[in-house]
């Protein structure tokens, strides 16, 4: 049974068409299901609980990569299947799953191919793509084993299904139980001291960040401030519906 | 003692490392690391790498400074500037002119896993 979850922004007029090509083309396939509509003071966790009690073993969230991760954060430790339909811009990460945007997305949906990708946790707290730090020059502890810290300010991301799609640059694989850390510190080099951007990578499970002052992240987009961020990885947790085009 | 997968590491020029640092995959050191580095793929020390650390890898290239003993399972590459304070154990040895090691050196022997 398939439950579609449309956000907020949905309601406006300009997406009324396109919705209802949506909702036509899921009748045609035979995978209609409920809709039910996000609103300011409607909890986002308890509707879709009420609806996987219901029998939702799909939910689909419809709306932009913000959408999706309002979602994300909804269905944990639910045993359903994930799928989106991209509408609205800033589609970045269904682009990375192969889901095209609009009515198209709906036949990637019905070919139903299904991944476990990993989800990353920052304080408690998961996420899908990526957290950020810019102005980074704390202390990383990797993987419990060892303590890296740059020379100079620089940026930290750390990776679970990110890159940029749209420039060819390499997604990381969110099926590898790893997250992928990467900082990138200015270096002084030549005659002319030009700075030149050295990009360190690294393969982790677990990243714990300290700093003496209060430091600002955003995880997913969303920010956190703090002087403690203890990131880890869920493996394998969620399963999602992806397209052919998937670019991991 | 946790380790990296199976993926390329790159520890690059502009960050230090210190502890046990251990990886399945190839990794690639243009830092500084201090405590020990170990890896079952190849090891690439880059120029401007600084590494005061026991090393153990599968293979290893070696353009930068270690000062620590080096053990490598097969062959090991030195290169031009390139030096070594600690004693070097691998199956093959290539030195080119101008590389340095001051330490014992054992080659050949049983192929280490």
């Amino acid at each position: 049974m398939y439950c579609y979850i449309y956000d907020e922004f949905t309601q406006d007029k300009r997406f009324e068409k396109e919705l209802l090509n949506i909702e036509n083309r899921l009748t045609d396939l035979g995978i209609a299901g409920k809709i039910v509509r996000m609103a300011l003071f409607r909890d986002i966790r308890e509707m879709v609980r009420d609806e996987v009690r219901r029998g939702t073993t799909c939910v689909v969230a419809v709306g932009n990569d913000e959408t999706v991760h309002k979602v994300i954060d909804a269905l944990s430790g639910l045993d359903v299947v994930l799928g989106v339909i991209p509408l609205g811009g800033s589609n970045g990460l269904a682009r990375m799953l192969g889901v095209p945007d609009g009515v198209a997305a709906c036949d990637v949906l019905s070919a139903r191919i299904v991944e476990k990708i990993d989800v990353g946790v920052v304080n408690g707290k998961r996420f899908l793509t990526s957290l950020s730090i810019l102005n980074f020059r704390s202390e990383l502890t990797c993987d419990g084993a060892y303590r890296l810290t740059p020379d100079t300010e620089g940026t930290l991301e750390i990776r679970n299904l990110a890159g940029d799609a749209t420039k060819n640059e390499r997604v990381s694989d969110p099926t590898d139980g790893r997250l992928e850390t990467v900082i990138r510190v200015g270096v002084r080099h030549g005659w002319l001291g030009r700075r030149k951007m050295c990009e360190s990578v690294l393969p982790l499970s677990q990243v714990a960040i300290r700093s003496e002052k209060p430091i600002a992240l955003l995880a997913d987009g969303e920010e956190m401030v703090g002087t403690r961020f203890d990131v880890g990885i869920e493996s394998g947790v969620i399963r999602v519906i992806s397209g052919r085009g998937r670019k991991f | 003692m946790a380790s990296s997968s199976g993926q390329e590491t790159i520890i690059a020029q502009g960050v230090k490392v210190e502890g046990d640092f251990t990886s399945s995959g190839d990794v690639i050191i243009d830092g500084e690391v201090i405590g020990t580095v170990q890896t079952a793929a190849s090891l690439r020390v880059g120029q401007t790498a600084r590494i005061r650390a026991d090393v153990t890898a599968g293979s290893s290239v070696v353009a930068g400074e270690i000062q620590g003993n080096v053990r490598v399972a097969d062959r090991l590459e030195l290169m031009e500037g390139s030096s070594i304070q600690g004693d070097v154990e691998c199956q093959t040895l290539s030195v080119a002119p101008g590389a340095k090691i001051n330490g014992r050196l054992v080659m050949g022997g049983e192929k280490q896993g």
